[in-house]
């Protein structure tokens, strides 16, 4: 999620019935970003991911 | 011994019912909860929302329908009760029920639509005899506070929308800026003083039934041309306000609406022209090309498609023409969709279920 | 046009003393939709699928591009897929979350 929507993100979970869900958080925009920027967004998912994809 | 007769079989509300001490103490437990729109509401007592339901043949459990990203159901006693919060008599509650019915239809895209950062409201526009019996007045004010009626069926709206689906500004509600219509955004049609037939009938509603339409909408665009008869160069100004929608906001073809008053009215109808004269008039003239975007600060996203031609409307059938609006002021507007034709607008018949389905598992 | 009266009872002011209340009714839905379960993880990425469900706005492409290319380089991950919804803002075609199902994982998020 862009920094923008975790609330959004998080009330959704609620609403859906899964209140622990946990999501990478991103910064925001994405649509003006420049190509670095998005690199480094890339970046912040997989090191965030890392947890979150895979069984620990 | 006393002997009760129990008269009717009421099915109960099922709702939880608090305690509370005045009408002061019940604003504050209201606004407390995040259950307002920031205004006062009307205490829901059983005895209201059952008045509701009576007047509208509907038991609490009754399904109005369900929304499908969270699959959550919209039930007519928690409609019911949202209704009188925001002012409702029991003659509003049809109205209200309707306007949901037709929300809930997939095409509305109602989850998408009250959560964008767009912020759109929901315009709805009354049809039918039912204007007259719950007192609508389609002139003076028709898109501000023109009466009690179509002020409190937006209201309930709007409610129904924060407290069953969780539309909360920050919340699901991600609206950047939103606009006044989301407090309440619903007129009715002048029907009585145009010769075109009115939009419901236009849309497939039989006539002589009462209807609505729903449209995921923006804030209201005026215009103003008091210095013709010619209706191409009356309407080639409602045109000119879509195209700069077009490039100001969003370029996306949808539904828009055009609201036309009185005084522009009659030298368009007096020429001869109906309202699908007028849709397809517009189709023709309200594009504009992509290349334009660069005279407005939007260059970097031209790209290669300077030349493309983007249409306001899909097709003419696609513009929403409302007679309203008071007698005097050569004054119109435009009413743009929330974000091209993700939504579609929705016409529904009050009272009768015209080709409705059971909602699918 | 005839006037229509209210049809529900307006009550008295109770007399002084009389302890006056309002019974008042909660307006929310108060049944909540019950939860799904989180599908089990892979213990690894490596030589999996990775599906990508892209909202298509600007930036995504970009975005995507450098994931893609940092889960193969760093996680091994065979296969990415990318998909795009057909609404933006709507959740994602049936078609998709039935595809998905063969991916190892998917992501998929909320921006602008």
């Amino acid at each position: 999620m862009t920094t923008r929507f975790v609330s959004a993100a998080e009330l959704m979970c609620r609403v859906l019935g899964v209140p622990d869900y946990r999501f990478v958080v991103i910064g925001h925009p994405i649509s003006s970003a420049g190509d670095a920027e998005l690199a480094e967004y890339a970046r912040a998912t997989v090191e965030q991911a890392r947890g979150l994809l895979m069984a620990a | 011994m006393e002997a009760t007769v129990q008269l009717t079989n009421k099915p109960p509300l099922t709702s939880k019912v608090y305690d509370v001490a005045d009408f002061a103490a019940a604003q504050e437990l209201y606004h407390s909860s995040g259950w307002t729109d920031g205004l006062p509401v009307v205490p829901p007592t059983e005895a209201a929302v059952e008045a509701c339901l009576a007047w509208a043949g509907m038991t609490p459990d009754q399904l109005i329908g369900v929304e499908p990203v969270r699959a959550q159901t919209i039930t007519a006693e928690k409609l019911a009760i949202n209704a009188v919060m925001a002012g409702c008599l029991p003659m509003h509650f049809p109205v209200v029920a309707t306007v949901w019915q037709a929300m809930l239809k997939e095409e509305f895209l109602l989850h998408g639509v009250t959560s964008s950062t767009g912020g759109c409201a929901v315009l709805v526009i009354i049809n039918g005899p039912v204007r007259r019996e719950i007192g609508a007045d389609a002139t003076f004010n028709a898109l501000g506070n023109s009466d009690r009626a179509t002020s409190v069926i937006g209201r309930a709206v709007r409610l129904a929308l924060i407290n069953l689906l969780d539309v909360r500004p920050g919340g699901i509600d991600r609206s950047t800026l939103g606009h006044p219509g989301k407090f309440s955004y619903c007129l009715a049609e002048d029907e009585e003083d145009t010769t075109w037939q009115p939009l419901s009938v236009l849309r497939g509603i039989p006539e002589g039934a009462s209807a609505v339409t729903v449209m995921a909408a923006m804030a209201p665009r005026q215009v103003m041309n008091e210095w013709t008869n010619d209706p191409k160069e009356i309407l080639e100004t409602f045109a000119a306000e879509m195209r700069a929608n077009q490039l100001h906001y969003s370029i996306y073809g949808g539904n828009y609406a055009i609201v036309i008053p009185k005084q522009l009215r009659e030298p368009i109808q007096r020429a001869g022209w109906s309202k699908q004269d007028i849709g397809e008039f517009l189709f023709e003239r309200a594009r504009v090309r992509r290349g334009e975007w660069a005279g407005v600060g939007k260059g970097s996203i031209v790209r290669d498609r300077a030349d493309k031609i983007h249409p306001a409307l899909e097709s003419a059938e696609h513009l929403l023409v409302v007679a309203a609006g008071g007698p005097a002021g050569g004054f119109g507007a435009i009413i743009p969709p929330w974000m091209g034709s993700k939504t579609k607008a929705v016409t529904a018949a009050i009272g009768a279920c015209v080709d409705c389905e059971p909602p699918k598992d | 046009m005839r006037q229509r009266r209210p049809c529900y009872k307006v009550t008295e002011p109770e007399p002084k003393g009389q302890l006056m209340t309002l019974r008042v009714l909660d307006p929310t839905n108060e049944s909540r939709a019950v939860g799904g379960k989180l599908a089990p993880r892979p213990h690894s990425l490596q030589g999996k699928t990775v599906g990508f469900i892209s909202n298509g706005k600007e930036g995504t492409k970009g975005y995507f591009t450098h994931l893609d290319r940092l889960l193969r380089q760093e996680f091994g991950v065979a296969e990415v897929v990318w998909r795009t919804k057909s609404n933006y803002s709507a959740p994602a075609d049936a078609y998709l979350i039935d595809e998905l199902k063969r991916w190892h994982a998917v992501v998929a998020g909320v921006g602008d």
